[in-house]
């Protein structure tokens, strides 16, 4: 529809621009109900950034990442958006995994606080394999899906390795600690899984990507368990974590973390044949 | 100028030789990489990726030496990588993860980290997708998520490993508008099974086979290495090195050809069925489109 008159395109510059009156803003827009051709005019002057703008922050609103649960818990403990996006990549910190550490911890809790010395070492056995676990699941062509992909990026794969395993040891090892100084004994007994728990993930992060982190870690709690029944079984359970062989643990936890920082410039190519 | 130069290169694993001593320049532009599987295609995108290291000869990469720490992370900068093969971290939408991939390509800054996201989605058509689960999309929509994460930050180097399996007609289509687009600043190598593919895009071509290169040229020089040699008849010949049965139902006929037999114009596919046959390999030949 057009009308038989036309609007001044000094009126319709204004209008665009935003200067219009409420009253003669209200005509214009009365006047372009009927007439095309003003329509078309204003079109023309309408500047297009302020529409541009507008529909960006639609996008940005209805597409930008929603933070999951585990990057909102991650962010709010301190940790930037971008670290918390990336630790949510890793399977330690997926669901179920979280549920298997909590009753894993409960079961060995429960039974070191019932009975002596068979709790005990069922502690001592579970306690320092679960972080172990935890790194193994999550490095690793088997671990991480988009390996490939994020092997030929720019961050620093000692960072990213770093960084992820910091976060798998806060999936578990507060509980474990918590749980370890409920139980009956002396107090250092709540910590002292730690040493083997970080002599087994260096090992673990040592001998990747060469061997497959998994049986790595398969290869150590064997090992771990073997030498903690064995104690049991000679009638202490505490030998496995007394002082000198925290010192033996410590040496191996540090000699498999010189391994690690060594071979660091060769962390960021695949490791495995294809 | 050259951005890529490989000399003399070799790669093996175990007793299996992946690249036996290959020598290749790449310029600006698009190059097609043809070959049968086990040729050594993936082993040689590996190494200009920067995720496989040489065991023999010397490579560089956009004026660096991905064979040190610090050169891989230079390269690494300006590269954009489609792996033959990949999964994604679970959870994560179409959006999510080409964030998580553009935070591991170093852009700190979220909003123009976003608003690149954003440029890439709708690059490679993916807009209607970005808020969805991965696992919920097909899969060619899912690889071209894998492209669109490639294109991210507009890379100087482009190594596509089978970039269009999966995709329709039209995706592939739109995937070749944009690859031609990049491809005039960029040097883009591409491995692919379909020949369609290398005459559709790429000038030159680039032939392996059992690790080495049997042909390095314009398309044209390879389809030209056909003619003469195929001809349609109303049944397979037995000088044919190759027969199949087309839409029309007479049989397309390539090898050599007795006399007095209606020879017609070869295609890039015929060539290769040709060069690839000729150099003896055992390898199961693909189902070229």
């Amino acid at each position: 529809m057009s009308a038989t008159w036309h609007l001044d395109t000094s009126v319709l510059e204004s209008y665009a621009a935003g200067r219009s009156t409420p009253v003669g803003g209200a005509s214009v827009e009365a006047h372009l109900m009927e007439c095309r051709e003003c329509g078309a005019v204003l079109r023309e002057l309408m500047p297009h950034e302020p529409l541009d703008q507008a529909w960006r922050a639609i996008r940005a609103h209805v597409e930008a990442p929603r933070a999951g649960l585990v990057e909102r818990v991650l962010a709010s403990l301190g940790l930037s958006s971008e670290s918390a996006r990336l630790l949510a990549a890793v399977p330690a910190f997926r669901g179920a995994w979280l549920l298997g550490v909590f009753t894993v911890l409960v079961f060995a809790g429960v039974a070191a606080a019932l009975a002596d010395d068979t709790g005990l070492t069922l502690f001592l056995v579970v306690a320092p394999l679960i972080p172990v676990a935890g790194v193994a699941a999550s490095f690793g062509g088997d671990a991480d899906p988009a390996h490939e992909l994020v092997t030929v990026t720019p961050y620093s794969s000692l960072r990213l390795l770093l960084l992820r395993t910091g976060g798998v040891l806060a999936s578990s090892v507060p509980v474990t600690v918590l749980l370890g100084l409920v139980l009956p004994g002396p107090a250092w007994l709540g910590l002292a899984w730690l040493t083997p728990a970080v002599a087994g993930i260096a090992l673990t992060l040592a001998v990747s990507p060469r061997f497959d982190t998994t049986m790595t870690a398969a290869v150590f709690g064997v090992g771990w368990s073997f030498a903690v029944l064995s104690a049991y079984h000679l009638g202490d359970p505490m030998a496995v974590v007394e002082p000198l062989m925290q010192l033996v643990l410590a040496a191996v936890a540090l000699l498999a973390l010189a391994v690690v920082v060594l071979r660091s410039p060769s962390l960021d190519l695949l490791g495995r044949n294809p | 100028m050259n951005t890529v130069t490989l000399t003399e290169v070799g790669k093996s694993f175990g007793r299996t030789d992946a690249l036996a001593d290959v020598s290749l320049a790449l310029a600006p532009g698009i190059t097609g990489l043809l070959g049968p599987n086990g040729a050594g295609k993936t082993t040689m995108l590996r190494i200009l990726a920067t995720a496989l290291a040489a065991d023999r000869g010397t490579v560089r990469v956009l004026g660096a030496d991905p064979s040190t720490s610090s050169g891989r992370t230079e390269v690494r900068r300006h590269l954009g990588y489609v792996p033959q093969e990949t999964g994604f971290p679970r959870g994560f939408t179409t959006f999510s993860f080409i964030d998580y991939m553009a935070i591991l390509k170093m852009w700190s800054d979220p909003t123009q980290r976003h608003a690149e996201v954003r440029r890439v989605v709708d690059l490679i058509g993916l807009s209607d997708v970005a808020p969805k689960r991965l696992a919920a999309l097909s899969g060619g929509q899912r690889r071209r998520v894998v492209l669109a994460q490639a294109m991210l930050g507009e890379p100087d180097l482009l190594v596509l490993d089978e970039p269009t399996t999966g995709l329709d007609p039209a995706q592939r289509g739109r995937l070749r508008d944009v690859l031609g687009r990049a491809g005039e600043s960029a040097t883009i190598l591409i491995s692919t099974h379909q020949t369609a593919d290398v005459a559709a895009l790429c000038e030159r071509v680039v032939v392996l086979d059992g690790g080495r290169i049997l042909f390095d040229g314009t398309v044209v020089d390879l389809v030209r290495q056909a003619e003469g040699r195929v001809w349609l008849a109303q049944e397979r010949h037995p000088a044919a090195r190759h027969a199949w049965r087309t839409g029309t139902g007479r049989v397309r006929n390539v090898g050599d050809p007795p006399p007095g037999v209606e020879l017609i114009e070869p295609d890039l596919e015929d060539a290769y069925l040709l060069l690839v046959g000729e150099a003896g390999t055992d390898s199961e030949l693909e189902a070229v489109s």
